[in-house]
């Protein structure tokens, strides 16, 4: 209790910064300086030995002995104490000015007086390591706050990287690196450092990365590779790795300060998820901003483009079907406006469907249902244009529900089959063939025309846009079919390829993905009333 | 010639009325030509107000509208119209997004046409839409044919070419909601509501699959069917 009071006493003395530079003189100066004091001791105790007691005077040099103990350390002190008890025993001891001592006792006046010098040096220099200690500690804790307050201002993940090295480099004399993973999951180090400072042992980063504690490895400081390896533990997950390594190549004074890098990761990693979710939200907003843009953009092109071409096709239509009937040619040349008017408004269709497909992430309607049914609906749509092409659909018996945006699969088949009818001979038949297939769904679209020009249509560029299988061709398109159809069955996580028959004609076969349909419940059987005789 | 004058307008008077809710004025003029030469009387407007006011007006047979109006919403127009008339409406759609076209069908139009559309599909589909309305006040017929199928509604028996066919009490019900509404779009939710309960709209797979069991049984060619039609990404339509 009272050691901790006087404890607490000195402590007091010890953080004044006067002490301070007391002890931080070198060495010599401290001895004089415990001399010194002693010798003044002596002069001022001379003149009050005519009305002090010995015993007193002997209080006045304890009290010169604990104060160089408090102030100028240990070594001091004792040789403060030899000093005191040195003229203290030749100025005032009988016989004065000689070392003799005739009465015992004051032996125990020495021994007391050693002792106290070395008790409350060592004392004291324990507490000043101890003030030392939380000094440095303050020194740090202040150091790790200012990082954080550094840290909750940036806007790049370099800056972090940056900050953290410069707390590192400023507090535990070491260096570091971030490594931040990819889109694959391998973790990089982030961009903006000089990755040649140190070395980094993949493993023991990976360690940490995936076990989210972290990894040392002392036996690696000699060799200028990073020796801990912080896992940056966020709120929702482990963002990355802080690789540090000390720059004298001294491991323990890093490995003692693991609790503190720990929080320093863990700074770092709040801030880098903190940037990463600021990333987010703003790529949200620019995405919904510019996909309403592009939407109402082609949305009002769709209605402006269709409008004089609705007027256009209805007008040339209702001529042909005028009352009285128009002479042969006109009704003729009324009949080609409509059809040209026809396909152009086709070509824009075509055109509003890639720029919707390629303007990246396509809404898919996904339902489960049967093929043919969209199959049927395709056939029904183009009407008049298989007018000469009898369609022969054939699908293997107990086909599967498959799941795919019906509307989308529709575009599809209406452009393999407008191509098959458009390159094939009239009066020849296109052939549909559906089975399932490896977990797939396989559809195959055939004709007997010529089939691809080039390399018997394993050409993939016959997939790209504005690419046709004949360079210069009689044939109206502008090669968009098949980009859309290769587009929409990717978006639908299946396949696309184009081939020649060996018998000739082309075939285009696709395939759909086959999941866990739905259950249909089986219906109840048929009451005897309801059931047709 | 003074008879034919007469005869003419002894028609003009029975004729059906339609309205024609347009903005663009060439459209407006075929369609107008095409349904005068189906024998019915064409009334014009520009505007949805103009539409609503002639619909007062001339209580329209049929009404045809287009979806993008400039003074607004074809959708609302359905709905007000709908509050007083039951004129079938015939909407034309320069929009290729399947959803406005199930919002127009489901607050009330009956049928669709998308932009651009010939004259033959615009009559077909307004000649089958008036006959619907002149048919709904008469008790319709109980024998509903349709290719090689006759089926009589008042014996609930079904054949095809004389030979019974055997249906389902769900196929049943489901052929008889589809013929009750020849002619028109029925959205795949107003079919689960009718056939399955209301607790079913979104099993739309159920609704494939028995109208995929309904083409095999009644239709020549199931995979190109030709009463039992598919709008993709809206409903089915039944004609004969």
């Amino acid at each position: 209790m009272s050691s901790g009071f006087a404890g607490g006493i000195i402590m007091k003395l010890l953080s004044r910064q006067g002490n301070h530079w007391l002890s931080s003189l070198p060495d010599w100066q401290r001895f004089a300086l415990a001399l010194l004091a002693c010798a003044g001791t002596t002069l001022i105790a001379t003149p009050l030995l005519a009305y002090l007691d010995l015993a007193n005077i002997v209080m006045l040099f304890l009290l010169t002995v604990l104060l160089v103990a408090v102030s100028l350390g240990l070594a001091p002190a004792l040789l403060a104490a030899f000093a005191s008890v040195a003229m203290f025993d030749f100025f005032f001891v009988p016989p004065r000015f000689s070392f003799e001592v005739h009465n015992a006792q004051y032996l125990v006046t020495f021994v007391v007086m050693l002792a106290v010098a070395i008790i409350t040096g060592q004392l004291t220099a324990g507490l000043r390591r101890q003030a030392d200690d939380s000094d440095t500690e303050a020194q740090r804790s202040r150091a790790l706050y200012e990082m954080a307050r550094e840290l909750s201002g940036v806007l790049m993940v370099e800056q972090v990287a940056e900050i953290t090295r410069n707390f590192l480099r400023r507090v535990l004399n070491a260096d570091a690196i971030i490594l931040l993973p990819d889109s694959n999951g391998r973790l990089l180090p982030c961009s903006g450092q000089d990755v040649a400072r140190l070395q980094i042992e993949p493993r023991l980063a990976i360690m940490a990365f995936d076990g989210g504690a972290p990894v040392e490895c002392p036996q690696l400081a000699n060799s200028g590779y990073a020796v801990l390896y912080l896992p940056m533990r966020s709120p929702m997950r482990v963002r990355g790795v802080i690789a540090v390594a000390p720059i004298d190549a001294l491991a323990e004074p890093l490995l003692d300060e693991r609790e503190r890098l720990e929080t320093m990761a863990s700074l770092a990693a709040i801030a880098v998820e903190r940037i990463h979710y600021v990333d987010v939200a703003q790529h949200t907003q620019v995405q919904v901003v510019s996909e309403r843009l592009r939407s109402s953009i082609l949305s009002a092109i769709s209605h402006d483009l269709r409008t004089p071409l609705t007027a256009l096709v209805g007008l040339a239509d209702s001529l042909t079907l005028s009352k009285p009937a128009l002479s042969e040619i006109a009704q003729e040349t009324a009949g080609a406006i409509r059809d040209q008017a026809e396909r152009l408004a086709g070509l824009v269709g075509n055109l509003l469907d890639m720029a919707r497909l390629h303007a990246g992430d396509i809404n898919l309607q996904k339902e489960w249902q049967p093929i043919e049914e969209v199959i049927g609906a395709s056939i029904k749509l183009l009407g008049r244009g298989l007018a000469e092409h009898p369609v022969k659909v054939t699908l293997a018996s107990d086909l599967p529900l498959v799941e795919f945006d019906a509307v989308l699969i529709e575009r599809v088949f209406c452009n393999l089959l407008e191509n098959s009818a458009k390159y094939s001979p009239p009066n020849t038949s296109i052939g549909i063939d559906v089975q399932a297939r490896d977990g797939r769904l396989e559809v195959a679209v055939t004709d007997s025309g010529q089939g691809f020009a080039s390399q018997g249509g394993k050409d993939k560029a016959l997939f790209e846009m504005f690419v046709r299988g004949e360079a210069e061709s009689a044939r109206p398109g502008v090669g968009l079919g098949l980009a859309i159809c290769s587009a929409i069955i990717e978006a639908h996580a299946g396949t696309i390829a184009a081939s020649n028959r060996p018998q000739g004609g082309a075939c285009v076969s696709f395939t759909l993905p086959l999941g866990e349909p739905p259950l249909i419940e089986e219906e109840v059987l048929p009451l005897a009333d309801e059931r047709v005789p | 010639m003074s008879e034919h004058i007469e005869k003419r307008e002894r028609r003009e008077q029975r004729a059906p009325v339609v309205i024609v809710v347009e903005d663009e004025k060439l459209i407006r003029r075929f369609v107008r030509t095409s349904l005068e030469e189906e024998g019915c009387r064409v009334f014009e407007a520009g505007t949805l107000a103009e539409g609503l006011i002639e619909a007062g007006l001339q209580k329209p047979n049929l009404v045809v509208l287009d979806l993008g109006l400039p003074d607004g919403n074809g959708i609302d127009f359905i709905r007000d119209l709908r509050g007083w008339s039951d004129a079938p409406i015939l909407v034309l759609s320069a929009r290729t997004n399947e959803k406005d076209k199930i919002q127009a069908l489901d607050v009330g139009a009956d049928d669709y046409l998308t932009k651009p559309f010939g004259v033959g599909e615009l009559r077909a589909r307004a000649r089958a839409l008036l006959r619907r309305q002149s048919r709904g006040g008469e008790g319709a017929s109980p024998v509903v044919v349709f290719g090689e199928v006759q089926v009589d509604l008042a014996r609930r028996v079904v054949t095809r070419s004389g030979e019974p066919v055997h249906l389902t009490p769900i196929e049943y019900r489901l052929l008889c909601v589809l013929i009750a509404n020849t002619g028109k779009v029925i959205t795949q939710r107003h079919l689960l509501r009718d056939v399955w309960g209301p607790a079913s709209v979104e099993s739309n797979h159920y609704l494939r699959v028995y109208v995929g069991h309904l083409r095999q049984k009644l239709e020549k060619d199931p995979t190109q069917p030709e009463y039992i039609l598919t709008e993709t990404g809206v409903g089915y339509r039944f004609q004969t």
